[in-house]
């Protein structure tokens, strides 16, 4: 399943980082401690979280990450857009909680 | 010049983690009895002890700095220290400004109350003070520069509410006057210091650093965290 599929089916916001819509998902971690992301998220993986600094592009590029989803309705800053778009890494956005798209998330790819 | 011992990270009973002992006075007096010549009094998101706290240590002897321990919306912490009365005043209007007024329970989390020189209730704080506030560190960071503070992420070695934990790395475009560790610091491209977090009298100067100052004071501090005019951190204690 490719980032653009679970957009579509689950209905969220892209907020940057277009050019990475192809990207194979294949898999999901959710996590709100960077630290923790950095050490454990699988590659491929979508990233579910409610932060929205610029070291989340840093991270998700370091683990090779297919997205980050940041959900509740946050909204990603400038600088966090600007570095998902000069790696078309997309970030992606939804008002649904972590748990409630963590659930969606997991029928469609789990 | 002369080496100086201070303990820069201490809460008082403003904290809802803090210990109802942890009164300016009972603090002053502790710190004295530990053979500290500086510290600061840094609460959860306020500053409302600072004041009577240096003047208490004034009269004792004792240099008190005012600070914060500041939550910003990644629930990082981070000290604040505040070069005099008046940055005290307006940093703590940018606090009201970004506070999320977020319920407290005293029964779980503990009292919140502000105190006079006697020890009377003043006031009662009745939102959650270490909720993260809705400003980002760099506005944080932004924010005690402006004011004419110093900025220096809190115990970044603790697995959550530093920034290591939450964030994963120092961004290199935060602008950091020192870092402040719980252990033992490895190689750190920022200067390093550390400090007790003291939330009850016996934890005060439990850790500690010792500067080479002209005096105890928050200009001398500044330059010595910049290694200025011969000021440095000299070691680190306990």
């Amino acid at each position: 399943m490719k980032v653009t599929d679970i957009v579509e089916k689950i209905g969220l916001k892209v907020f940057s980082g277009h050019e990475g819509l192809g990207k194979e998902v294949t898999g999901g971690y959710a996590s709100d401690l960077l630290s923790d992301v950095m050490g454990h998220a699988g590659s491929g993986a979508v990233w579910i979280t409610i932060q929205t600094h610029r070291n989340v592009m840093a991270i998700a590029s370091l683990r090779d990450l297919s997205a980050v989803i940041i959900t509740c309705g946050e909204n990603p800053g400038d600088d966090t857009m600007a570095q998902s778009n000069e790696e078309g890494l997309p970030v992606l956005g939804t008002d649904l909680s972590t748990f409630e798209l963590a659930g969606r998330l997991y029928s469609l790819i789990g | 010049m002369k080496p100086f011992r201070a303990d820069l990270h201490i809460h008082t009973l403003l904290s809802p983690c803090g210990s109802l002992e942890m009164s300016p006075r009972e603090i002053i007096a502790r710190a004295k009895g530990r053979g500290l010549d500086m510290i600061a009094v840094a609460d959860h998101n306020s500053t409302y002890h600072c004041e009577l706290t240096v003047t208490l240590g004034i009269e004792a002897g004792i240099t008190v700095l005012r600070a914060a321990e500041v939550t910003s919306a990644e629930d990082v912490h981070s000290l604040v220290i505040l070069p005099d009365e008046a940055s005290v005043i307006s940093f703590q209007d940018w606090l009201d400004l970004h506070c999320t007024h977020m319920p407290h329970n005293p029964d779980i989390f503990g009292d919140q109350v502000v105190i006079d020189r006697d020890e009377n209730i003043i006031r009662e704080i009745n939102y959650f003070l270490p909720a993260a506030l809705n400003a980002t560190i760099d506005e944080v960071e932004e924010a005690a520069h402006n004011h004419g503070g110093l900025f220096i992420p809190a115990h970044i070695d603790r697995p959550a509410m530093g920034i290591i934990g939450q964030l994963g790395f120092i961004p290199d475009d935060l602008f950091v006057d020192a870092v402040e560790v719980v252990g033992m610091a490895g190689d750190l491209l920022y200067p390093v210091i550390r400090n007790s977090d003291a939330h009850m009298p016996e934890h005060i100067g439990r850790r500690f650093t010792d500067y080479m100052l002209e005096n105890p004071s928050f200009s001398e501090l500044a330059k010595a965290l910049r290694s200025e005019g011969g000021r440095h951190i000299i070691q680190h204690g306990r």
